[in-house]
């Protein structure tokens, strides 16, 4: 796993964060936080329920971010 | 069978999604975007596709074509064997990275980066990482759900339709 960005920022002056790297595509980018939103905002299941899933899912992929 | 039962729907995939309408349609709108932006050649598209559903063993995803891409047998053939041989450069930066994203996403390197950016440029490079993570996405979901295997031949992959206006 690399420890620098691998792709720049898509905003000037801000610093690579996945926010501004997947801004290289704004339109596929606002569709994706979209569907991410229709998980958190008016899913059917548990807001507790998801947390715990998404922690987990996050540690089994030993993903820090 | 499926564990989920059918809605009526183009697709199984559509079917079981349709459960929550709106989730279909962002769903839709979302994964149809590789699609309409062009950032992504899509035959490339295409090729990293089929190269995860092969490596996840996913049948129900395998056995969609895209309308407009004509890939030949032998190419199909050696894309279920991972051999990529005989493809572009380009094509082969994509299929690498496809190659470790279901499994060995840790082992990304640098350098594979370095070169699919170079082929493709930045912008065309986050359009493809994110496509090959939401084809592993895709594929985890039809075998979860245990969807049919069956053959199609589609507009915009694995969707009937793909994005919505």
């Amino acid at each position: 796993m690399s420890t620098k960005p691998r792709i720049s920022s898509a905003v000037p002056d801000q610093p690579a964060q996945f926010a501004t790297v997947m801004m290289h595509t704004p339109a596929s980018t606002g569709r994706f936080f979209e569907l991410y939103a229709e998980f958190w905002q008016r899913g059917v299941v548990a807001d507790e329920l998801k947390e715990m899933t998404r922690m987990r899912n996050a540690r089994i992929t030993d993903c820090g971010y | 069978m499926s564990w989920i039962d059918a809605t009526q729907a183009p697709t199984a995939l559509e079917a079981a999604l349709a459960h929550r309408p709106e989730l279909l349609a962002r769903y839709r709108a979302f994964y149809g975007s590789f699609w309409a932006d062009g950032l992504v050649p899509r035959r490339v598209l295409e090729l990293c596709r089929l190269r995860v559903a092969a490596i996840h063993d996913c049948e129900s995803e395998w056995l969609l074509r895209d309308a407009e891409v004509n890939l030949d047998a032998d190419e199909q053939e050696r894309l279920r064997a991972g051999e990529v041989e005989g493809f572009t450069g380009p094509e082969r930066a994509a299929l690498a990275l496809a190659e470790q994203i279901p499994y060995g996403h840790h082992q990304v390197t640098d350098a594979q980066v370095e070169v699919a950016t170079a082929a493709f440029g930045e912008p065309a490079c986050v359009s493809l990482l994110t496509a090959l993570a939401f084809f592993d996405v895709t594929c985890r979901l039809r075998l979860v759900l245990d969807l049919p295997a069956e053959p199609g031949v589609l507009d915009a992959p694995p969707l009937s339709n793909g994005a919505l206006a």
